[in-house]
């Protein structure tokens, strides 16, 4: 029985012309899973956001949504409130009061609950998400991903039926991550709430999913199971393949006939299958680092940096040299000291012990004026960090560079067209391209990013790829910390790895995941045993073609 | 703050118990009622605090001095005139009392700071919730947020120093200000976007639907029916029992302190005395172990 | 005006003369508390008014956090004795209105001092921050509907020389003097205006800078909202 059900749904936000949502139909059954994909742009949000009243955004808006075999509009908000269930992206700003208690009955206060059925609710919660521990805690105090499942947990709080996350894992790191969607997962299937749910991730999401739906341009460009979907999208040769799954990616463009893996393990069955003996062509050629070691950018020697003086040791001797021009990644788990790593790089933290030389000379003796004009110049995490003005030109205009510069960074950047519009009004992917443009007119010779890829879309992902090559070539510095190890296997040029305060391991992207085992991408996960280095889904595929042609 | 008794009691008796210490302290000017006062308001802050505490409180000595030395210069009034200061006496009996004005705030000092950390803003917010709900929710998110901000100042400093903004390289007053303009702007921008999302998961959490209710965190257990009629209680007895008189202008004489005296101390020591309870409940409970 | 507005006024003139009367028979220094007394029951108009008109959630969250921005940008630029709260308050009052710059004061006035230390002094800081918002919602529209930034900065400086100083001196009158004379009040409010100067200096030299920045910020979001929410209640 269908719980909500649209009806040829349009809208098209106040003066644009161009339909945000393109004639939508759709049915969601009671009790399904439904993952909603799309890039950035395609519409997700404002139809996830029309499935809820008081969310809806204001615009032209023809068609209708029922609700239950009711149209949405008949239910009156207190209603809606409790039977559908919004989970946003933002961790921090959907919290409203200041304690966990205190935000796990906010909904149950608001739709005026009696004082007994809200304890229960507030302990039954608690208790499901094991929050006992933490349940007096000041929310200022919890992880970022503490503070989502919080979130999550006030609003299942109200017991809806109906349960819709707006990518809420993109602001949080892998791990918690993982187990915001594994919490998501349980809820679905211990409380039988209907769940529909974006993400760019698609990893811990696509192979559970009963249904996925993807959406392009405001429209529905396929649905149906997750091997249904891929094999669609494959076909089509539509941009949202790129964001699927490593072993569903590597199935198709290998050409493999049959049902196509859906997670790790299935890839590897999938090649162990193929490949019951050792594959003739098992290793790709690793090209040798085409970079000198002798010229380098940065030369860091045996630093170590605490953060107070009673404080513990964050950088306990690193010592590591990046060579001029190239695209440095560095990986690593929470707490390892990579932000601080990349502040030591910028002068922000001064070492209590070590140097750091940046193009041969030492970091202290570089004036700060100097330092931060044409020497060295960070992104940070959240690229509106970097924005003050009321147009993205008077940003740029800031920088104190002449009209032409600005026009050179400004296409570099591709935001010409964007430049009379408000930094907050643009989308992530435009916001960190408006950033960069900004932080470029420093005109750094070497770049510092810090965790550039959260929250975006894969096609965004290659396109800001790109842009980092052209700067590599015109002879920029790279350096970038992450946790999106899909990403710099597949666009950096020397990968290294921080753990415990130290630089554990330095090597190109080829040979660095191939000899980890854990530590390393899915595709060098499914292929661990039959291939000797692959280490994207392109990797496999090649080696999978290269094999099966050989054998025919 | 685990062992002291007020804090882990419901809000309300907190607040009640402050409202008679404190007024009593802003009221009273006998001075043993006063020194009485200012002993058991040190000893439970010094409780409260611990070492901390002991470096918090020379910090208002000055200002107590001068609150004393300058009364008489300002009120010439009384008998013993000591020298003349501009023309107009300097007395003896307007010095005793300016020292009893100064030991009266800091008296209140005291109290006030005990107060602030028994009663934390959230149970202030939690005792004025059913009255203004609005209001007291504007409290909450307000006092969420200040911390928060001041996180995001940081990081926007960090941020723009990196590309050269930095209000550590500013030596002048003038570029320190344009720095710190264009911080408040960037970090009132984040937060304006901020509240549309918080405004839009208010509303998604049904706010403004109807009456709110208010879920109940603390409830009212028997200790506090105790504390609070111990407070009630010996609060009427020391304005009954009255003895607190003292009038110091134009000269110095003061009521005999009866009852009263031994009833107010017994006020004032409340939680001192409830603290003491339970230590040695401890003690006993861990010999029996 | 609703009424139950209107018989919290009526209890209050009844209420008002009541506390003075009762007060003034307190023995010794009966005007601390019967002065701060006067002046919460002052306030409580103010805060039944935003109650009574059952505030919306984006009001919540704007005056929250401006409120919020009022405490926290005391440390945005750390020059000693450098107070810009009141520019943030004033800006709010100028934008949301009289009664929201009111509420807004108050309670960042409140807020700041959990963080910091309550005292003798919380009250009259609150209702000094909030007659701050409430003056500057009342009279820049009026004065200066151009909102130029030498103008508003100097509301800023002299409202908080006339107003907002003065009301945190008296406090200081109330809990320091021996007895409401002259003198005491001349010496006290003459103690006070070099801080009052520096004060209104301050917040003065902050609107000059920020002042039309944050204006056109909350003239956005206010369109933004408008463009986010239909309103259904």
């Amino acid at each position: 029985m269908a719980l909500v059900h649209t009806q040829n749904l349009s809208f098209a936000y106040p003066g644009k012309e161009k339909k945000t949502l393109d004639n939508v139909s759709l049915t969601i059954e009671k009790g399904e899973y439904v993952v909603l994909c799309g890039r950035s742009g395609s519409g997700k949000t404002t139809l996830l956001r029309h499935l809820k009243s008081v969310l809806t955004p204001n615009g032209r808006r023809s068609g209708g949504v029922c609700f239950d075999g009711r149209p949405l509009s008949d239910l009156n908000a207190g209603e809606q409130a409790r039977r559908i269930g919004f989970v946003m992206q933002s961790t921090e700003d959907q919290l409203v009061t200041d304690e966990v208690w205190h935000e796990l009955a906010f909904g149950l206060e608001s739709l005026g609950m009696d004082e007994n059925t809200m304890r229960l609710r507030v302990a039954e919660m608690a208790s499901f998400f094991g929050m006992e521990g933490w349940f007096h805690r000041n929310v200022g105090e919890l992880s970022g991903g503490q503070k989502q499942l919080l979130n999550l947990a006030s609003i299942l709080a109200m017991e809806p039926e109906l349960l819709i996350l707006d990518e809420p894992a993109s602001q949080l790191d892998p791990i918690a991550a993982g187990n915001f969607l594994d919490t998501v997962r349980r809820v679905h299937q211990e409380l039988g709430t209907t769940v529909i749910i974006t993400e760019h991730r698609l990893e811990d999401i696509f192979p559970a999913a009963d249904r996925v739906i993807v959406m392009e341009d405001g429209h529905i460009a396929a649905q149906g199971s997750p091997t249904a979907v891929s094999e669609a999208l494959w076909r089509g040769r539509m941009p949202m393949f790129s964001a699927l799954p490593t072993p569903i990616r590597a199935f198709w463009q290998a050409e493999g006939g049959g049902k196509p893996p859906l997670t790790v393990r299935e890839g590897h069955r999938w090649l162990r299958e193929a490949f019951p003996d050792r594959p003739e062509v098992a290793a790709l050629p690793e090209n040798v680092s085409r970079f000198s070691e002798t010229d380098a950018a940065v030369c860091v020697r045996d630093i170590w940096f605490r953060y107070g003086r009673n404080a513990p040791d964050v950088l306990k001797g690193v010592t590591l040299t990046i060579p001029r021009g190239c695209l440095y990644a560095m990986v690593g788990g929470n707490g390892t000291g990579k932000s601080t790593l990349l502040k030591t790089l910028c002068g922000v933290c001064t070492p209590y012990r070590g140097r750091v030389q940046l193009f041969g000379r030492s970091l202290r003796h570089i004036p700060k004026g100097e330092l931060y004009r044409g020497c060295v110049s960070m992104l940070p995490q959240d690229p509106r960090e970097l924005f003050a003005h009321q147009t993205l030109r008077e940003e740029l205009e800031e920088m104190g560079a002449d009209a032409e510069r600005i026009r050179d960074i400004a296409a570099l950047c591709r935001v010409e067209a964007l430049l009379d519009a408000h930094p907050y009004d643009l989308s992530g992917g435009e916001q960190q391209r408006g950033a960069l443009a900004k932080v470029l007119l420093t005109g750094p010779k070497l770049l510092l990013l810090d965790e550039p890829t959260k929250g975006m879309d894969s096609t965004f992902k290659a396109e800001f790829a790109a842009l980092l090559r052209e700067l590599t070539r015109r002879g920029t510095t790279v350096v970038l910390v992450s946790h999106d190890i899909e990403f710099c296997a597949e666009y950096a040029d020397l990968v290294g790895m921080l753990f415990d305060g130290g630089l554990l391991t330095q090597d190109i992207p080829r040979r660095f995941f191939s000899r980890n085992s854990f530590y390393t991408t899915a595709a060098g996960r499914m292929s661990r045993g039959v291939f000797q280095n692959a280490v994207t889904a392109a990797d496999v595929a090649l080696l999978y073609m290269e094999n099966k042609g050989g054998q025919e | 703050m685990e062992r002291d008794v007020f804090s882990r009691c419901h809000p309300l008796t907190g607040f009640v118990y402050f409202f008679c210490a404190i007024c009593f302290c802003a009221v009273v000017r006998h001075p043993m009622y006063l020194a009485a006062g200012f002993l058991a308001g040190l000893f439970y802050f010094l409780l409260l605090h611990g070492e901390a505490g002991m470096k918090k409180l020379p910090g208002m000595v000055p200002f107590l001095l001068v609150v004393a030395a300058l009364n008489p210069v300002l009120n010439p009034r009384g008998e013993t005139v000591l020298f003349t200061l501009f023309g107009r006496p300097y007395t003896l009996e307007a010095l005793v009392y300016g020292v009893v004005l100064a030991g009266m705030l800091g008296t209140m000092l005291v109290w006030f700071g005990c107060f602030s950390t028994v009663l934390t803003g959230e149970k202030i917010v939690y005792l004025f919730a059913p009255i203004a709900p609005a209001l007291s929710l504007v409290l909450v998110m307000t006092m969420r947020l200040i911390p928060s901000f001041q996180r995001k100042l940081a990081r926007l400093a960090g941020a723009r120093r990196c590309i050269g903004f930095g209000l550590e390289e500013q030596t002048r007053w003038r570029g320190k200000l344009r720095c710190g303009a264009a911080l408040l702007a960037s970090l009132t921008d984040w937060a304006l976007e901020g509240s549309i999302i918080t405004a839009d998961a208010m509303r998604a959490r049904g706010y403004g639907t109807g009456k709110r209710t208010h879920y109940r965190a603390y409830r009212l257990s028997a200790r506090d029916g105790m504390l609070l009629g111990l407070t009630l209680g010996l609060s009427t007895a020391a304005v009954t029992f009255g003895g607190m008189q003292a009038e110091f202008l134009p000269s110095v004489s003061m009521e005999r302190p009866g009852w009263g005296l031994a009833v107010y101390c017994l006020l004032l020591a409340l939680p001192v005395l409830a603290w003491g309870k339970e230590e040695l409940q401890w003690r006993w409970c861990i010999r029996r172990i | 005006m609703n009424r139950k507005l209107f018989l919290c006024t009526l209890a209050l003139t009844v209420l008002l003369p009541l506390t003075l009367l009762l007060g003034s028979r307190l023995p010794g220094r009966w005007y601390y508390l019967t002065a701060t007394a006067l002046l919460l029951e002052g306030m409580v108009p103010f805060f039944l008014s935003f109650e009574s008109r059952r505030p919306q959630a984006r009001d919540i969250c704007t005056i929250a956090v401006l409120s919020a921005l009022a405490v926290a940008a005391r440390t945005v630029v750390v020059i000693p004795g450098y107070r810009p709260t009141m520019a943030v308050v004033m800006i709010a009052g100028i934008a949301l209105g009289p009664e929201s710059g009111f509420i807004t004061g108050a309670v960042a006035a409140l807020a700041s001092n959990f963080f910091y230390s309550q005292g003798p002094w919380t009250p009259w800081q609150m209702m000094s921050y909030g007659l701050g918002g409430f003056l500057a919602g009342v009279l820049v529209p009026r004065l200066f509907p151009g909102k130029r930034s030498w103008e508003l900065a100097l509301f800023g400086f002299v409202c908080i020389l006339t107003v907002v100083g003065p009301v945190l001196d008296a406090s200081t009158l109330f809990t320091v003097s021996s007895r409401l004379s002259l003198s005491y009040a001349a010496a006290v409010f003459a103690a006070g205006l070099p801080f009052n100067l520096r004060h209104g200096f301050a917040v003065g030299l902050t609107l000059w800078l920020a002042g039309r920045p944050l204006l056109s910020r909350l003239e956005r979001i206010r369109r933004k909202y408008g463009i986010l929410s239909r309103d259904n209640n």
